[in-house]
């Protein structure tokens, strides 16, 4: 199992949360399995929808593609690319910011703790360690090719 | 040459073996998530009937709506349970206009404060006190429209600034809220949500079917029409006695 391949299976578990997330928001669901949690609250305030969508909604287009990006860099014909991996450390960057505003909304704003928010704001944090991890080589990779195309 | 070209259609099944953990795993993953979203979304509504032996409510709580109207709607509810928010904003405005306003049903709301829910005592006593100058409707929709504002320490606050804002006199309001005058209405207001077995908020009773969770117009509706019908039965059948 590379790392590549482990990023796509946690952004595939993310996108799962943010759907359940996304389809109470839209009636699908009746009542959220939260435990000691307020995630009615937060679901409910006005923080819980971002322009035309909810932020459940976004939560999933995004990690659609960051499954999408993780699944296109473990085939063959990507493995070697520098754009792709950049662009996933770029998107997961975002997420671990934009996870962090909305559980600073959460604790100082809207004074309840959704748990599924918190299990998706854990998982962007791996998935920027593992995109983090990842550029390093790619980076390293691309470093010492050129010393050894000189050797040739 | 040929030996290059046979390694390499080696590597790229080798590599291919090296993914069917990978398939197998993503493949899991989707099974379990559907699965689980297909039954959290097809899981029925927290239905139940309650005994006949447990009366109607009369005289307590608030009312909305005519007396004469054929029916009756009673919500258990805490203004702090953003469920109860959800309905209120949302749908109950629409049951308000088109079915309480014309005359077709009667609404009760009761408070059933969730014993975890910190400000929602303050809360409950601050629209009984807003109700003593006539004021509870208001005071209850400007509670669930504030959710994000008063839940929080020094919400007595929050809430005085609501009060004030739709119109009621904060010196009656004041006292009313310093002395807790209603305390003893609310707990008999959640002592008899107990013992229709309330558990949740909010629930509502249509007739003697609770429905333990949001609901939303047109289920409200379809519900309200059962009792009417079930209403205009039982009247005919007395008058053929």
């Amino acid at each position: 199992m590379t790392r590549r391949m482990l990023t796509a299976l946690v952004a595939l578990v993310g996108l799962f949360v943010a759907l359940y997330l996304a389809l109470y928001k839209a009636g699908v669901i009746g009542v959220l399995a939260c435990g000691a949690g307020s995630c009615e609250t937060v679901q409910l305030s006005k923080w819980a929808m971002l322009g035309p969508a909810s932020v459940a909604a976004w939560g999933v287009a995004y990690y659609v593609v960051v499954f999408a990006i993780a699944l296109t860099v473990t085939t063959e014909r990507f493995a070697e690319s520098r754009g792709f991996p950049l662009l996933l450390l770029g998107l997961t960057t975002w997420g671990v910011i934009f996870s962090a505003w909305l559980t600073y909304l959460e604790l100082f704003v809207i004074h309840a703790i959704c748990r599924w928010c918190v299990v998706s704001a854990v998982l962007v944090v791996v998935l920027f360690v593992l995109a983090l991890l990842d550029w390093r080589q790619v980076r390293g990779r691309s470093a010492v090719i050129p010393s050894e195309a000189r050797n040739l | 040459m040929a030996s290059k070209k046979t390694k390499t259609a080696a590597q790229v099944r080798a590599a291919q073996g090296g993914k069917r953990p990978f398939y197998a795993l993503v493949a899991v993953i989707m099974i379990v998530g559907i699965s689980t979203l297909s039954y959290m979304s097809s899981r029925p509504k927290s239905v139940s009937y309650l005994d006949t032996s447990v009366a109607p409510i009369a005289n307590t709580g608030h009312v909305i709506g005519s007396d004469s109207a054929p029916v009756e709607v009673v919500e258990f509810g805490d203004f702090e349970c953003g469920a109860c928010g959800s309905f209120a904003n949302l749908t109950e405005p629409d049951v308000r206009a088109r079915l309480v306003l014309t005359g077709q049903v009667r609404f009760r709301f009761m408070d059933y404060p969730l014993p975890n829910h910190r400000y929602s005592g303050p809360a409950h006593m601050a629209a009984w006190c807003a109700s003593e100058q006539g004021k509870f409707w208001e005071m209850h929709d400007a509670l669930y429209q504030n959710q994000d504002r008063w839940p929080r320490p020094r919400a007595e606050r929050v809430l005085a600034e609501l009060a004030q804002r739709i119109g009621v006199g904060m010196e009656q309001y004041d006292a009313c809220m310093a002395t807790g005058k209603y305390a003893a209405q609310i707990k008999a207001n959640y002592e008899e949500g107990n013992r229709r077995g309330v558990g949740s908020t909010p629930t509502f009773f249509f007739g003697r079917k609770a429905i333990a969770q949001v609901v939303g117009f047109d289920e409200f509706k379809a519900n309200v029409d059962t009792m009417v019908l079930a209403a205009k039965a039982a009247a005919a059948a007395t008058k053929k006695k």
